[in-house]
């Protein structure tokens, strides 16, 4: 008799076979898509491959994805560090485009960019921040679980922000088109030169390697760790619990903050529909591919980044949907879910119990 | 079937946990028509053999025995379609259905009110079809969990500690039901620590300790005599512990005056309590479980800070619920170990650092918990392979002293330690009391413990909690100090 049965203890080399498993069963799930809609599924990953990699300024194109992932991938991994779930990156995501907003277009639009870039950053954080904040205290206060209400406060983000740019910071020179107007070009992140990469990288790269440190190194990272593994550890410890789950809501809020600030002052310039793309909700995969880990978010948003450019390339060389991008990610997750629930578990050989031994 | 066949019966029944044998080789006779009640100290093994025996855990040997017949039993499904029901502690209800909807849960078809009602005339367990659970008393709740089983033809019934949530009335309506329940040709079996309540409820008696069974089928058991009950369970331990210290106790650190204090649900647990504790003393607290030992412990220990009461500690007088001023002068050793005094994934550098000072800072200093922790190690003689091993792979014995080196690296002026020796080995047993007399040389120890004789062999005075308030003190000197205290615990005597 073979039978799976719970491991005690971690998994074996630090969980790559089981976020290997995930990858393969992910390209199989995806495999099974592509035949369902008629296309060849070789052809298709080819396709893929071709739309991320396979043209000058492709590979930009995937990093340009890649560098609000890692932020919104960062904010989700953090929360899971003390077992809080943080679904809502995608509403502090618009909320620190609305931050970076606000700054530009209407608290200081005349500063130059030394003051403005730094100054719109902040206030994008500042407002993702306080919008998870506002889970965090539901959370601690109320009791209401924080996986509901961040993930019902996304909602209201978004409808928050349409408020916006359909309202009262409406473009008055925009034909009516839905938007604000273009933030001041001081706001602009600067730009590697020939390509669209902006700033928006670097600083992913560097709230990645701040994070790895903040949690390994710093006193908030020992208590949110302890905090994660048994609350009545932390207790007995006399942590305040409240406050630390507190602050590490508002801290993921403003690394989402921080990606959508970077969003509108690197890449759009102004807030309009489209904006809120799903980088927050992203952001959950990205967070799990990486198995939490504050580095390994890096390569696991630079590949989801990749799957998402060469999935547009889907619909134009073979006239699939452009949903088949959002089946390949689900098929992703899925696989990851299996992966992580084979990993928990080892394969038993034979019955290894004895209750009918004396029959 | 013979008459002396018993209904349910168990041989040689062994269970492992790891390196801890949770039930050794027990032998058990359970018969139609009586009302059977199973004895034993908390870890005495009680439930991991109830579990047995409604299929919940497989033994790891040992035979279950149904009519004579052999039976394995590999869930509880499974002993439920024997006829094995059990009454579990924590009831298996749904809180916001009604009693009718909760039983058609159980018998996995709709029953209508009228249906309901005529089941439990039936039994003799009268119940209201459309009340919710949520709005039924304990009892009440009690008598569904029994009607289910009852619905389903259970022939054995186990209870595991049954009392434990229900008033006083409520316990004797459940002794009468058990009673009429046996009457009518089932076997009963039910988890207690109220001796004094035994001979009324029970037939014949069984007792556990530490995994074994020390006496079988005692009966009947209203000529037992609860004293020599209360012995038999607490056991004379093989461990000889150090001989108690005799020392002039000096200044006093901690007084506590009417403390009292709730359990994890905010329940009331404790009150009354005064208390004293000198440096270079233990004092001891011990009770029955479910008397409001653990609540205390956790106040005291400032987890969970008394609701009532003053404190004077250090000769500052101040509200209790204000306790504790500071966490670095006061030592914790809780009862946990496994989940609150240490988290069992990380590393023995990370535990350590849960309440000294270096886990508090800005920067944890793990460097300095790595040298604290191998200082530790070789102090304590703890079989660890160092700072990086996790608590998980430490025995119960090793990580207690793992625990017990932290804790009085803090050099506080108070140390409060909870069933510190529960679940060790005879030689882990000795260790740990060696280094707690040890401790009691710098500070004021105070020692809450569910076994009396660990009380008295360490503790110069013992009192005893029993339902929440101080039944009375007992110098461990005093001749019959042991007898003293199992009557006091089983609220037999007021001294």
């Amino acid at each position: 008799m073979i039978r799976l049965e719970k491991r005690h203890g971690p998994p074996p080399l630090g969980g790559l076979p089981a976020t290997g498993a995930a990858l393969v069963l992910a390209l199989v799930l995806g495999a099974a898509a592509f035949a369902a809609l008629g296309a060849d599924p070789l052809a298709a990953y080819a396709a893929m491959i071709r739309g991320a990699l396979g043209y000058p300024g492709a590979f930009t194109e995937v990093l340009l994805k890649a560098a609000p992932l890692t932020l919104t991938g960062l904010a989700v991994a953090l929360c899971c560090s003390l077992q809080v779930w943080n679904i809502g990156a995608e509403g502090q995501f618009v909320f620190g485009a609305v931050g970076a907003g606000l700054v530009g277009l209407r608290l200081w639009p005349e500063a130059g960019p030394w003051a403005l870039i730094p100054a719109c950053l902040l206030a994008g954080a500042l407002l993702g921040g306080l919008w998870a904040g506002l889970a965090a205290l539901l959370k601690t206060r109320c009791g209401v679980n924080e996986i509901l209400s961040t993930l019902l406060l996304n909602y209201v983000a978004v409808i928050f922000m349409e408020h916006l740019y359909f309202g009262p910071w409406r473009d008055p020179a925009g034909f009516g088109f839905p938007g604000t107007a273009e933030l001041p070009a001081a706001s602009f992140l600067p730009v590697w030169p020939g390509t669209r990469l902006h700033l928006g990288l670097g600083l992913a790269l560097a709230c990645a390697a701040l994070l790895l440190f903040l949690l390994r190194r710093t006193g908030f990272g020992y208590r949110a760790r302890i905090i994660g593994h048994s609350p009545s550890a932390a207790r007995y410890a006399g942590f305040r619990v409240e406050r630390i789950t507190v602050l590490a809501l508002c801290l993921s809020g403003a690394l989402a903050g921080l990606a959508g600030a970077c969003e509108v002052l690197g890449m759009q310039h102004r807030l309009q529909d489209g904006l809120a793309s799903g980088y927050g909700f992203d952001g959950i995969i990205v967070a799990f591919l990486a198995r939490l880990h504050p580095l390994a978010v890096v390569p696991a948003a630079v590949f989801l980044g990749a799957a998402e450019v060469g999935g547009d390339q889907l619909q134009t060389a073979l006239g699939l949907p452009g949903a088949v991008v959002a089946v390949i990610e689900a098929a992703l997750l899925f696989g990851l879910l299996l992966g992580e629930w084979i990993s928990g578990r080892r394969v038993v050989l034979g019955g290894a119990d004895g209750g009918g031994r004396g029959q | 079937m013979p008459h002396d066949t018993p209904l349910l019966a168990c041989r040689g029944l062994t269970k492992r946990f790891g390196s801890f044998t949770a039930n050794d080789a027990v032998d058990l006779d359970l018969h139609a028509g009586r009302v059977h009640a199973l004895l034993g100290e908390n870890g005495a093994g009680k439930s991991t053999l109830m579990g047995m025996l409604a299929g919940s855990r497989r033994p790891d040997s040992g035979t279950i025995l149904l009519r004579g017949r052999p039976v394995r039993l590999d869930s509880p499904a499974r002993s439920l379609r024997l006829g094995i029901g059990m009454v579990h502690q924590r009831f298996m209800l749904v809180g916001p259905l009604s009693v009718a909807e909760n039983l058609s849960l159980a018998l996995g078809r709709l029953l209508g009110p009228g249906e309901v009602r005529d089941l439990g005339e039936r039994f003799g367990i009268p119940v209201e079809p459309e009340r919710r659970i949520d709005d039924l008393s304990m009892g009440e709740r009690q008598r569904v969990e029994i009607l289910k089983l009852l619905a389903r033809d259970a022939g054995v019934l186990i209870l595991d500690e049954p009392t434990s949530v229900l008033a006083p009335e409520e316990i004797l309506e459940l002794y009468a039901l058990l009673r009429r329940l046996a009457a009518d040709g089932r076997a009963v079996v039910f988890v207690s620590h109220k001796l004094e309540e035994i001979g009324l409820a029970a037939d014949e008696v069984s007792i556990l300790r530490r995994g074994r069974v020390v006496a079988r089928n005692l009966g009947p058991a209203s000529e037992l005599d609860p004293a020599e009950l209360a012995r038999l369970m607490m056991g004379g331990e093989s461990g000889t512990p150090p001989a108690r210290l005799r020392r002039a106790a000096g200044e006093t650190v901690f007084s506590a005056r009417g403390l009292g204090g709730s359990d994890a649900q905010g329940l009331p647990a404790f009150s009354g309590v005064d208390i004293e504790a000198r440096q270079g003393e233990i004092v001891a607290v011990t009770a029955v479980a479910g008397n409001g030992l653990e609540a205390l412990a956790q106040a005291l220990g400032g987890v969970r800070p008394p609701v009532s009461g003053r404190i004077v500690f250090l000769g500052r007088d101040m509200d209790a619920r204000r306790w504790p001023p500071e966490r670095e002068r006061v030592a914790f050793v809780p009862e946990d170990r496994h989940g609150q005094a240490t988290v069992p994934d990380l590393t023995l550098r990370e535990n350590f650092l849960l309440t000294t000072p270096g886990g508090r800072s800005l920067f944890p200093d793990f460097a300095g918990a790595d040298r604290l922790v191998r200082r530790a190690i070789e102090e304590f003689r703890i079989a660890a392979s160092g700072p990086g091993a996790l608590a998980r792979e430490l025995s119960g014995g090793n990580l207690q002293k793992f625990i017990l080196a932290r804790e009085l690296h803090k050099e506080a002026p108070l140390l409060v330690v909870e069933q510190p020796t529960q679940g060790l080995d005879v030689s882990a047993v000795a260790e740990v009391r060696a280094a707690l007399a040890r401790a009691a040389d710098d500070a004021a120890v105070i020692l809450l413990t569910g076994d009396p004789e660990e009380a008295l062999a360490l503790a110069s005075r013992v009192m005893v909690l029993y339902r929440g308030r101080p039944a009375g003190w007992v110098d461990s000197g005093a001749p019959g100090a042991l007898d003293v205290l199992g009557r006091l615990m089983s609220g037999l005597e007021a001294a």
